[in-house]
């Protein structure tokens, strides 16, 4: 009867395009914020709340998250679009454990790594920023650091398009310089938004280099490049451990994986060898 | 009463008082909404499950801040009392109070509305307003995903013990026993991950077509109306914080006659 097609209609160039550019309005939301927070210095928030800062940087950066979102999500395959409420269960899980265990580690990016290994930088930013708005349903604090989950999925993407991952001292290496950037952004909204950081572990360290007469900018950047690389480059180290795990089967139904050769294979290290 | 609540409403009020809390940023305030977010958790019955989540967060958190602030405030002046590095301040003590509290407001009024939510409520009616479906499947589906692999987790441990698996000694023995544990589970989550892809695509999950819902979610013009004013005034106490017009409520402070001590 009907003479509509059965077949779904591809996605218009238009609408490609216009999710192009709320991927850029995403990050460029987020760096304008991180820009302006590094600019302004509202260094002494310590003399009063300096909540006009606290709110630009929860706005911006949320903001640059829920962009990268409403960009990225709906171009993701399927096979990919369900494995991240997997990812995120991990995430969860593992940041829970963590986070109870007072070490100043937190350990809740494993998933989004391994989504961003699996899929590519996009999916790996859309995952991190996921991750902090879902948790925050259980976890409201963790909400505000969407921006910086968003940079490490974005991040760990790279290394593996890269090659990092065929390697396996390479990995704990790329994850170290994604925990310095992933750090670096996330200081800012744990000194304005909460004035501190959430862990016993992470306060200890805070406070020595608060004894040393440290601002608390300053003071929680430094614990965070402490801590950040750390476990970053633990975590990407436990992500290509279960990379290498998964059945060759199951990690080339990626296109990503297939595409940029991400794991090293019998093939690709024949020449190397 | 509150099943008739849009989850819109309820999420426009909850943003609207934590963005007003951190606007007005004083502790009076957010004890206030901390108060209020109780009596409201009271009323709704959810109390019960709301104390312990918020406590599990909080506690550690305070203790932090009390170890961060209430021990070293380089700034502070007015010294309590002192041991060596460690010195305890009036300004240290406060600002950890003002901090504290904020975040237990904002934490208060967030997990009330993520308790007090039914997703499946929230999911139709986002993909009413033209949020890609996508985002909803990945709300619903980890929420009730995060049980599920508790449960499979203790199955796959089980199953291990049965194997000879015994959880002691150093570090690299529970590190072992941890990867035995893990990579089973991974690799059977994303085994059924592709399953679901399959099922998801044969039913046309991913296609650009406008869906339609077999559930309604009430919504009436008071709540409507309710929630633009929220909203406008969240913006109009952030606007007026950030332009630095927030009329400064006069708390008694400590005034240092003959200048400040050094």
């Amino acid at each position: 009867m009907s003479q509509q097609s059965l077949i779904l209609p591809a996605p218009g160039q238009g609408a490609l395009r216009s999710r192009r550019l709320l991927e850029v309005l995403g990050a460029v939301s987020i760096a304008a914020t991180f820009t302006f927070l590094v600019l302004t210095q509202p260094a002494d928030i310590t003399n009063g709340l300096a909540s006009g800062s606290t709110l630009v940087a929860l706005g911006g950066f949320l903001l640059g998250a829920i962009l990268l979102i409403v960009g990225v999500l709906p171009t993701l395959p399927t096979s990919t679009l369900v494995l991240i409420p997997v990812a995120l269960v991990l995430n969860i899980a593992l940041g829970q454990i963590m986070g109870s265990t007072g070490l100043p580690f937190y350990f809740d990016a494993i998933g989004t790594v391994l989504i961003a290994v699996l899929a590519g930088p996009a999916a790996g930013a859309a995952t991190g920023a996921l991750s902090s708005i879902v948790w925050s349903f259980i976890n409201p604090t963790v909400l505000p650091f969407a921006a910086g989950a968003a940079l490490i999925g974005f991040l760990a993407g790279l290394a593996a398009r890269h090659g990092l991952f065929r390697r396996f001292y390479l990995a704990p290496v790329a994850g170290f310089v994604t925990g310095i950037l992933a750090g670096v952004v996330s200081a800012p909204i744990a000194a304005f938004v909460f004035g501190g950081t959430s862990g016993a572990g992470t306060g200890a360290i805070v406070g020595a280099f608060r004894a040393m007469g440290d601002t608390l900018l300053a003071a929680i950047t430094k614990q965070a490049l402490i801590s950040d690389p750390m476990d970053k480059a633990i975590v990407f180290a436990v992500v290509a451990l279960l990379v290498y795990a998964l059945p060759r089967r199951t990690t080339l139904q990626f296109a990503f994986v297939r595409r940029f050769n991400v794991l090293a294979g019998k093939k690709q290290e024949t020449p190397d060898a | 009463m509150q099943a008739r609540l849009n989850p819109l409403t309820a999420l426009a009020a909850a943003a609207a008082t934590a963005a007003i809390t951190t606007a007005a940023s004083s502790w009076a305030v957010s004890l206030t909404v901390v108060l209020g977010g109780a009596a409201l958790a009271v009323r709704a019955g959810v109390a019960g499950r709301l104390a312990p989540a918020a406590s599990v967060i909080l506690t550690p958190f305070w203790l932090s801040l009390l170890i961060m602030h209430g021990l070293f405030f380089p700034e502070g002046r007015t010294v309590l009392a002192e041991w060596g590095a460690v010195r305890v301040t009036t300004e240290g003590l406060g600002f950890a109070l003002d901090m504290g509290a904020r975040t237990a407001a904002y934490v208060v009024v967030f997990l009330l509305f993520s308790f007090t939510v039914r997703v499946p409520d929230l999911v139709a009616v986002m993909s009413a307003r033209r949020v890609p479906p996508q985002f909803g499947y990945v709300l619903a589906s980890t929420l009730t995903l995060a049980p599920a692999i508790s449960g499979r987790l203790t199955r796959i441990r089980h199953a291990q013990e049965s194997r000879g698996l015994v959880v002691r000694g150093g570090p690299l023995p529970r590190l072992a026993a941890a990867r035995l544990q893990m990579v089973p589970l991974v690799l059977s989550l994303i085994q059924e991950a592709g399953d679901r892809a399959q099922a998801l695509d044969s039913r046309g999950f991913n296609g650009p077509m406008a869906r339609t819902s077999y559930r309604e979610v009430p919504d009436t013009a008071a709540q409507r109306t309710f929630r633009a004013v929220a909203l406008l005034l969240a913006a109009a106490a952030v606007a007026l914080r950030i332009s630095g017009q927030w009329p400064e409520m006069q708390w008694p402070e400590l005034q240092w006659p003959g200048g400040v001590p050094a």
